[in-house]
């Protein structure tokens, strides 16, 4: 027996499987958290191209802060819903691809944080930054196609 | 709600498109996903300047997120319209689906009650008790939105 058929066989996944306050909360759940992390993500990137503008750019590491702590919630629903079906998920080239998408977003949002952060205690302005208005694109693109690839994970079939 | 009354969408050519390929529904899903994210984005970050988050005057941010917000739910809602048509007994007479409706509403009015009553505190550096309570209730009332279009399924008949 795998590691992951013996986390489905746990009395966690059968209560994740079973209980209104299982999948359907934490599919809830996963979805504000999805919103808040790649919504915020997007209008740092708006802000960073110009799209949008008149705000304080030291608000800029606030918002992904707060963006930060919805990929967390993000994070922890999507692996309390991993337990339970985790050997079908492996499987699957749409999870596997969205997974890839994720780390790539998340990795992104935490340097970038930080990298506003310096700029915003320095003289320097975020919108003149170029890898940072390059990497928050491709933070931005890499949600969305998160979110695509999640959306796709129960109509695209296994790898085997 | 009389929602049963709209169950003649299923038989428009709208409704007979959105079901005639297995690629549609999938498509719509995603637009309706991604559109949601573009929306709660600005909706937060507008929240937020009632909330008190941030405080300076934001009038050309706010006009430029609320031309953003309302491009997004159009999107999503005509998403949502597709939806309805395509599978009307899916939402007929379904808890979570009318609860959203009516958050929705609820949501609307808050923003129409921040539109005519609070825009003026954008000028300024103004944070009131009132316009803390409609950033709040707002936040509230979109992620109750969120959770019951989640439930959807699960109280579909």
């Amino acid at each position: 027996m795998s590691f992951l058929e013996i986390l489905e066989s746990t009395a966690f996944s059968e209560w994740v499987l079973t209980s209104m306050l299982g999948f359907p909360t934490m599919i809830a759940l996963h979805s504000i958290g999805m919103a808040v992390a790649a919504g915020l993500t997007i209008i740092v990137t708006l802000y960073l191209y110009r799209i949008v503008s008149g705000i304080a750019e030291a608000h800029l590491t606030g918002f992904l802060r707060i963006a930060t702590w919805g990929f967390m919630l993000n994070l922890v629903t999507g692996l309390t819903l991993f337990v339970p079906r985790g050997s079908e998920y492996i499987a699957n080239v749409t999870f596997l691809v969205k997974m890839l998408l994720v780390l790539i977003s998340a990795t992104i949002l935490v340097w970038l944080k930080s990298h506003l952060a310096e700029l915003a205690k320095g003289s320097g302005e975020a919108c003149d930054s170029v890898p940072a208005r390059r990497l928050s694109l491709v933070s931005s693109a890499s949600w969305i196609g998160a979110i695509v690839s999640g959306r796709l994970i129960a109509y695209v079939g296994t790898i085997y | 709600m009389g929602l049963e009354k709209l169950a003649w969408l299923a038989d428009t050519p709208l409704g007979m498109w959105v079901i005639s390929s297995a690629a549609i529904w999938p498509t719509l899903e995603c637009i309706h996903f991604v559109s949601l994210c573009f929306f709660m984005g600005g909706m937060l970050v507008i929240d937020l300047r009632l909330t008190g988050f941030y405080r300076e005057p934001c009038t050309r941010l706010i006009n430029g997120l609320l031309r953003l917000v309302l491009g997004a739910f159009l999107v999503n809602f005509t998403t949502g319209v597709m939806f309805f048509a395509g599978n009307a007994t899916k939402y007929i007479d379904n808890p979570a689906f009318e609860l959203k409706l009516s958050l929705i509403l609820l949501a609307g009015l808050n923003a129409l009650y921040f539109k005519f009553r609070l825009s003026h505190l954008l000028t300024t550096e103004g944070v009131t008790g009132v316009s803390k309570f409609v950033g709040y209730f707002s936040l509230l009332l979109w992620a109750g939105v969120i959770v019951c279009g989640r439930m959807i399924t699960f109280f579909a008949r």
